[in-house]
């Protein structure tokens, strides 16, 4: 790990270069980063920084001897200009009147007149004009793909719209990479083109290229990790070793369901950055998904505090406040994110769940499809809507929206536990079992989803006791909340007369109830079990311990109990009256 | 979202037809004289109208001809001017440069059409009738135009753009390679990289649609006169595929020239997006080939144009049914699981089936129960069978609970196969007692008469729901069901009614006339065809044969607006399901009359199945009719001609693995295998057939009764009778659990032969005693013959007092088994017959030397025939020795020459070919 003084001076320098080139959500993440490292309070305040850069950005040079080092030229204010060039050699020949044209094509793509700027850097041979008419036709080819998008949809769904720059892209790009000429943003462009065109192992090679020459670039990094879809490609990934690697892996981790091991990455990111809410968010996301939602309400607070404004994430504080029930805290939330931004999918989504959590099912679904309006492949927005669907008894709707999330990420545990549910309710345990066997497969650590499967084995219509007590063995080891598995074993067992297996498990829940201080049906239950089978095997000591104790519930149970004891005595008196 | 079914999309302009249009403009230029411009003749002038009437009416199928290939297409009927029409039309497409023009263009189009009053007009000029189908085809093109944003006119011109520039870049015909072409035009080149897969693909020289498109190629340049006819045959386009599809393999692999022009007909939804009911159409015809050629299916190459289609249009979950069929069909489980899933998740069943709603209106619902009706079959194809019925019963359930009574009655249907084709030891512990649907019986009753209550159950929901199709498949199910079981009362108590324990032949014809009913009813049947056709009926065709198909095809042949999607191979107004059926209940009668043992009826049986009905049933079914003919030619004319008809057969099915192909090919080779005494090869066969055989209990009853009879036999023809007895004893308890009464006769009988041998004749006797009360209960008339034979030889072996009884009861059973018999049954009876003349004391060889020889030379040449060593040295000795008491030495020795070469042939089998690779 660097310290963090390099890494501040890196930041620095990349939102610069970055920004410079217009790419913009980087630079953004880029500048996050640099105000999330702890502020050393020697130096000066943060709003001196940039005009004293210059002498520190020469240690850079060590990590990216490659590609060319950004060198600051610090100049008084404007950014654009003190912006360090990729190349030393292109510096020079990089003319006035050049530079001229990319401050034009700059202020285009600034307005979103991609075409414009694009246009204005056609003859440009410098590396930073090609990059920004590339990126440029990029977008412009983007947005006209999504306009065609609307315009010929037929009744079938969209048309297959393609974006129509990336041939001619894709052509000169490779021709550069041929030539060497090329550098690491138009190698990220490059790895755009390749992704949407669908050859994702070049693709790959390409972002690897890219970050290792400026790892910087977190943009790159993301594309890079979504094309990381199991642990071997990820694995296989030849990455040159940069602070800027945590965060990828960090966050390639958390995609690939391995919250421990991200949560570790984050922890120990955080050393450096320990102002980051990118970090912090991340970090309440791997918590969420750990199901640790204590610890997430309380990272959530601190970074409202910290950045009000904040929309991205909150999705799911507004889930854990669903969650536990926390009617006016999420309504604070959704009136917050809606003034802040109300056509964002998040805010959409974090309405949808106030309304659910008021039990007004048709008003969340309008929220969660405005959502998955402004984003067609917003994957909760879709789980979620399923759950509505769900409650408003639409189990054919629920069914759909359910697989659309699974068709968008086949690896969503919770939609396939939606589906197993949704077809549970129609009272189809067998078609159900496909989709709780992929649920559990997925997230084989909940014990929630193993219950639900046995529980449809469990149903009147299967009666498959033998696979169901399967199931719930496995969610009795999966730290089970709710303790509803050791119950069910024991009854389960009890039911296909293993007396035995019952008498343990019955044990194992007593202790379970009272260590959790737990009283209810199921105690009595419990007890009254015990009781019986202690005195059937002749343990009499045991039994009267739990008739004692059935002795303080009321009802019918108490009356056995007591029916119980004298039993006992009885036939204690016996064995004492004629020892055998 | 589910449930909201989109309208389905009507008529899109698309650069094809603005070709055909300009067409149209030459063809009826406004204003002219009785000949307009370019053509010579009035003869020359109609061609081109036909070629246009052929063009429009094909334009609705899915497929869409490239400029090239229209080109190419008036090349042919243009003559002299094709270079003008073909010049024309490109400089016409390429003037179309701007939004404007193409206003103009259609402007000018809607001067070609007459107006209302077009009975005015003068007799020389040229209108086209509004109402004409080349009208009719203008006008919609107009309003198409009309209706279009203005978006889409920019997409209509930069489409018409990339039209002619395909046609350009593709302009040397002769060349392959399109990739170096297309490398020139790097736009085409991404378009098409997804399609370059699989166009080089070498399987997609199997694909349906370029070899059809290839016919229609070929067929145009051979015979451009023909075009006459292709426009009575209103399906011109590449949906007519019934009449090719049949041809698997006929088609070789194209040449290269052909398909390379194909190449742009092979993109459903590559350049330009179809209608929703070309897509539609397209998509049933390929599940009724699927279904039809089944594992011979192409694979991949549909399955690439199935992802293409879905990439293209991802609200069409019609194109994941298809997938389910396509992995289905293929065995792939997870893929076929997937698919289905994935489909009823979207659809909730109601897409594909879009244009009924059941009856009960259950539309909120959606209609799962159809989708566990589907994995049941599902699991029952992939030979799952308690899966298979747990579904099923579910699918009761829930179709009871959505009242839905049709899906209930296809249900019952279903079940009622499973359990007849799969083997049940016991019900309980499969099904929990109060969900089955026959539970009014209980569960202690024996399968089969659970099967008969269901069975009659099935048939009249079915009847008063009017499912007719289904209650003609019921029919059938309950003649088999007939065929094999003996009819004994329900009821356990109370009065017996004097039930003859016996099958009923005539109840049989009765079910099966019933069935072939169906096709007189048909004609008035489209009024129910609304209900019916929701479900569809194709996959009915399973409900007779476990090897038979799903899918659920709609009844588009009887659709007026779906004509495109007919097949032309039908000419008739009879839907191929109904056809299929009907050809089922031929291959019913065959198996009946084998049975019965009547072989001719059996041969004319299938021979009616071969001829009539193979087109429209699957191939599966065909190749079963086909085995059948086979095995009747080996058996009645020895393996010669048998192996060259297997050849053919071999030919035009695909022999995959669990093919009834391959199974008559091992059969056949078995059996003469053993009578050739090439033990060990016998032995190996026997063992690869076993293989085939479904490793589940229950599932592959057949196969695997076969094998282990096969077995038995191999080791009796080694002489270790102690194996053969055991396999054959545990044959019999197989049998007897699964309640396969036809089969325990057989195997009684064996058991009988195999005493026999081992020289325990006393011992043979009571089993086939038994077998005969067997195959007179089943009518088991052959079997039953040729039990009687073993028992006249048992009775002979005790000794030659025994020798009259014997004959006595050859001689009863002579008429049959002459009659009927095979070459090897008639010989044995033949050599029996001798045996006991010669066994008999009062009988003199010297006094009717005929009464024997005759006999004896009769079998002897028809032993040959088979190849059958070891019967033939028999007779040949007992020739010798009746020879040799009447002095006739020649003719002794000649027999005697005889018996030793079929000996040594007997004794050293390894002289001839043994290995398996070298027979045919």
């Amino acid at each position: 790990m660097a310290s963090k003084e390099t890494c501040r001076t890196e930041l620095r320098s990349a939102v610069r270069i970055l920004s410079d080139r217009c790419l913009y959500s980087a630079s953004k993440w880029a500048a996050e980063q640099l105000m999330g490292i702890e502020q050393d309070p020697t130096k000066n305040t943060p709003s001196h920084t940039r005009f004293q850069r210059g002498s520190s950005s020469i240690r850079r040079r060590f990590r990216t001897a490659a590609s060319g080092d950004p060198s600051a030229t610090p100049s008084a204010g404007v950014s654009y200009v003190s912006t360090p060039l990729m190349a030393g050699v292109e510096e020079y020949d990089y003319g006035a009147i050049d530079n001229d044209f990319y401050l034009l094509a700059k202020s285009y793509f600034d307005c979103r007149e991609y075409r414009r700027a694009a246009h204005v850097l056609r003859d440009q041979i410098s590396k930073k004009a090609v990059f920004l008419r590339c990126y440029a036709l990029y977008l412009a080819g983007e947005k006209r793909k999504e306009e065609e998008m609307i315009e010929l949809e037929g009744p079938l769904g969209k048309s297959d719209a393609v974006n129509k720059e990336n041939v001619s892209l894709e052509r000169e790009l490779s021709t550069l990479r041929k030539n060497g000429t090329i550098d690491s943003f138009c190698l990220y462009v490059y790895g755009l083109v390749l992704k949407e065109k669908g050859s994702e192992n070049l693709a790959r090679t390409v972002l690897v290229e890219s970050v290792n020459s400026y790892p910087w670039n977190w943009s790159a990094w993301s594309e890079l990790q979504s094309l990381c879809t199991t642990i071997e490609t990820l694995n296989s990934l030849n990455l040159n070793n940069h602070w800027m690697k945590d965060f990828f892996l960090a966050s390639a981790y958390q995609e690939l369901r391995m919250h421990n091991e991200s949560l570790s990455k984050y922890e120990h990111l955080q050393v450096t950055f320990s102002f980051s809410n990118y970090i912090q968010a991340q970090i309440a996301k791997a918590q969420y998904n750990l199901r640790e939602f204590e610890v997430v309400e309380v990272i959530f607070e601190e970074l409202l505090r910290n950045d009000p404004y904040r929309i991205e994430d909150m999705d799911m504080y507004s889930n854990v406040l669903y969650a536990k029930e926390c009617f006016s805290a999420l309504s604070y939330l959704a009136h917050r994110v809606f003034l802040t931004d109300k056509y964002r999918p998040e805010s959409c989504c974090i309405i949808g769940n106030y309304y659910s959590l008021k039990g007004q099912h048709e008003k969340s679904v309008v929220y969660f499809r405005r959502a998955l309006k402004l984003n067609k492949n917003y994957l909760s927005a879709w789980t979620l809507m399923g759950h509505e669907y769900v409650e408003m008894k639409n189990t054919s709707a629920a069914v759909d929206a359910y697989r659309r999330a699974v068709d968008i990420n086949p690896c969503d545990y919770r939609a396939w536990y939606g589906l197993g549910q949704a077809y549970e309710m129609m009272v189809m345990p067998f078609y159900a079992l496909h989709y709780f066997k992929k649920s559990v497969f997925l997230q084989p650590n909940d014990s929630r989803l193993w219950i639900a499967m046995a529980q449809c084995y469990e149903t009147e219509q299967l009666h498959m006791l033998e696979e169901a007590i399967k199931c719930y063995k496995r969610a009795a080891n999966c730290n089970d909340r709710e303790a509803i598995a050791l119950h069910q074993l024991a009854k389960l067992h009890c039911e296909l007369g293993h007396t035995e297996e019952a008498e343990f498990y019955y044990k194992k829940d007593l202790d379970r109830m009272e260590a959790e201080e737990r009283e209810g049906p199921n105690m009595v239950k419990a007890l009254m079990f015990l009781a019986k089978h202690c005195k059937s095997k002749k343990r009499f000591e045991e039994a009267e311990v739990y008739c004692t104790r059935l002795l303080d519930y009321t009802g019918p149970e108490k009356e056995t109990a007591e029916s119980i004891l004298r039993g006992i005595r009885g036939e204690k008196l016996d064995v004492e009256h004629f020892p055998s | 979202m589910a449930g909201i079914l989109k309208p389905p999309g009507n008529f899109a302009l698309t650069p094809h037809k603005v070709s055909i249009c300009i067409l149209v403009q030459v063809y009826a230029p406004p204003s002219e004289i009785s000949v307009p411009f370019p053509f010579s003749s009035v003869s020359h002038h109609n061609s081109l109208g036909i070629f246009l009437l052929s063009l429009t009416k094909a334009c609705d199928s899915i497929f869409e001809p490239s400029l090239d290939e229209l080109i190419a297409q008036l090349r042919e009927i243009g003559g002299l001017l094709n270079h003008w029409l073909s010049d024309h039309l490109t400089s016409r497409l390429s003037s179309l440069a701007s939004p404007d023009d193409l206003f103009n263009f259609f402007n000018d189009l809607r001067g070609i059409l007459g107006g209302s009053d077009a009975n005015v007009v003068d007799d020389d000029q040229i209108v086209l009738d509004p109402s004409s189908a080349l009208g009719m085809f203008v006008r919609r093109c107009l309003l198409a135009f009309n209706v279009i944003s203005f978006e889409g006119v920019c997409h209509l011109l930069s489409n018409i753009g990339t039209y002619c520039k395909e046609s350009l870049s593709d302009c040397p015909p002769f060349e392959l390679s399109h990739l170096d072409d297309s490398s020139n035009d790097p736009e085409l080149e991404y378009e098409s990289m997804e399609l370059e897969n699989f166009v080089f693909e070498k399987v997609s020289e199997e694909f349906e649609a370029r070899k059809l498109a290839n016919e229609r190629v070929s067929f145009h340049s051979h015979a451009p006169g023909a075009l006459f006819e292709l426009v009575e045959d209103t399906d011109f386009a590449p949906s007519s595929s019934g009449e090719h599809i049949d041809r698997p393999r006929e088609v070789s692999p194209c040449a290269p020239s052909t398909s390379d022009t194909l190449r742009g007909t092979d993109r459903p939804g590559g350049t330009f997006l179809r209608t929703n009911w070309q897509v539609q159409g397209y998509l049933s015809e390929q599940a009724d080939a699927i279904e039809k050629h089944g594992s011979s299916f192409p694979l991949h190459a549909f399955e690439s144009i199935l992802k293409m289609l879905q990439k293209s249009a991802p609200e069409l979950h019609r194109v994941h049914f298809l997938r389910y069929l396509n992995s289905l069909h293929h065995d792939d489980y997870p893929g076929a699981l997937e698919n289905l899933h994935r489909y009823f998740d979207y659809s909730a069943g109601t897409e594909g089936v879009e244009f009924v709603l059941a009856p009960s209106g259950c539309s909120g619902l959606g209609r799962y129960e159809i989708a566990l009706l589907c994995l049941g079959m599902m699991h029952f194809h992939l030979g799952h069978p308690k899966q298979s019925l747990e579904v099923l019963i579910e699918a009761v359930q829930v179709s009871q609970q959505h009242s839905d009574d049709t899906c209930l009655a296809y249900t019952l249907a279903a079940i009622c196969n499973l359990l007849s084709a799969i083997g049940f030891s016991n019900m309980t512990g499969i099904i929990g007692a109060s969900y089955w649907p026959v539970a009014g019986i209980g569960t202690s009753s024996s399968i089969q008469q659970q099967l008969f209550v269901l069975l009659r159950r099935s048939l009249k929901r079915a009847e008063s729901l009017k499912l007719k199709r289904l209650v003609a498949s019921i029919h059938l199910e309950i003649a088999k069901f007939d065929l094999t079981h003996v009819q004994r009362p329900l009821l356990s108590f109370g009065p017996k009614a004097s039930t003859k324990l016996r099958t009923r032949p005539a109840n049989i014809c009765k079910e099966l006339w019933t069935s072939y009913h169906l096709i007189s009813e048909f004609t008035d049947e489209n009024a129910i065809m609304a209900v019916d056709g929701a479900f569809c009926t194709s996959w009915l065709q399973n409900l007779k044969k476990p090897t038979g198909l799903l899918v659920f095809s709609q009844e588009n042949g009887t659709r007026g607006d779906s004509d495109s999607f007919k097949f032309s191979a039908q000419p008739s107004s009879i839907p191929g399901s109904v056809l299929h059926l009907l050809g089922s209940s031929y291959l019913v009668r065959a198996a009946a009359w084998e049975a019965y043992g009547s072989a001719p009826l059996v041969r004319i049986n299938a021979l009616v199945f071969a001829t009539c009905f193979t087109d429209s049933s699957s191939s599966a079914d065909a190749a079963l009719a086909y085995a059948k003919l086979i095995q009747h030619l080996a058996v009645f004319k020895g393996y010669k001609d048998a192996f060259a008809a297997l050849k053919i057969a071999e030919e035009k099915f695909l022999c995959v693995s669990k093919s009834i192909i391959l199974l008559v090919k091992l059969q056949l080779l078995h059996e003469r295998a053993l009578h050739r005494g090439h033990l060990k090869l016998a032995q190996q066969l026997c063992d690869e057939l076993g293989v085939l055989a479904s490793p589940v209990t229950g599932v592959d009853m057949e196969l695997k009764t076969e094998a282990s009879l096969r077995h038995a036999r191999t080791l009796l023809a080694a002489n270790q009778y102690d194996q053969a007895a055991a396999i054959a004893h545990s044959l019999f308890c197989m049998c007897y659990k699964f309640n396969m009464q036809v089969q325990n006769a057989t195997v009684l009988l064996l058991l009988a032969e195999i005493h026999k041998r081992s020289g325990n004749a006393v011992s043979g006797i009571p089993y086939v005693l038994a077998c005969l009360s067997f195959c007179q209960s089943f009518n088991l008339d052959l079997l039953k013959a040729s039990a009687t034979l073993t028992l006249a030889e048992l009775w002979l072996s005790l000794g030659p007092s025994h020798a009259k009884k014997a004959l006595v009861l050859i001689h009863g059973a002579f008429p049959l088994l002459l009659g009927h018999g095979g070459l090897e049954l008639r010989s044995r009876a033949f050599i029996t017959e001798a045996k006991c003349y010669l066994a008999e004391p009062s009988f003199s060889v010297s006094e009717d030397p005929e009464m024997v020889l005759e006999p004896l030379r009769q079998a002897s040449e028809e032993l040959q025939l088979l190849e059958h060593h070891e019967l033939a040295s028999e007779a040949f000795y007992l020739m010798a020795i009746v020879y040799d008491k009447l002095g006739q030495l020649d003719e002794r020795e000649e027999a005697a020459a005889s018996f030793k070469k079929h000996i040594t042939a007997l004794e050293n089998p390894e002289d001839k070919d043994n290995a398996l690779s070298n027979l045919p």
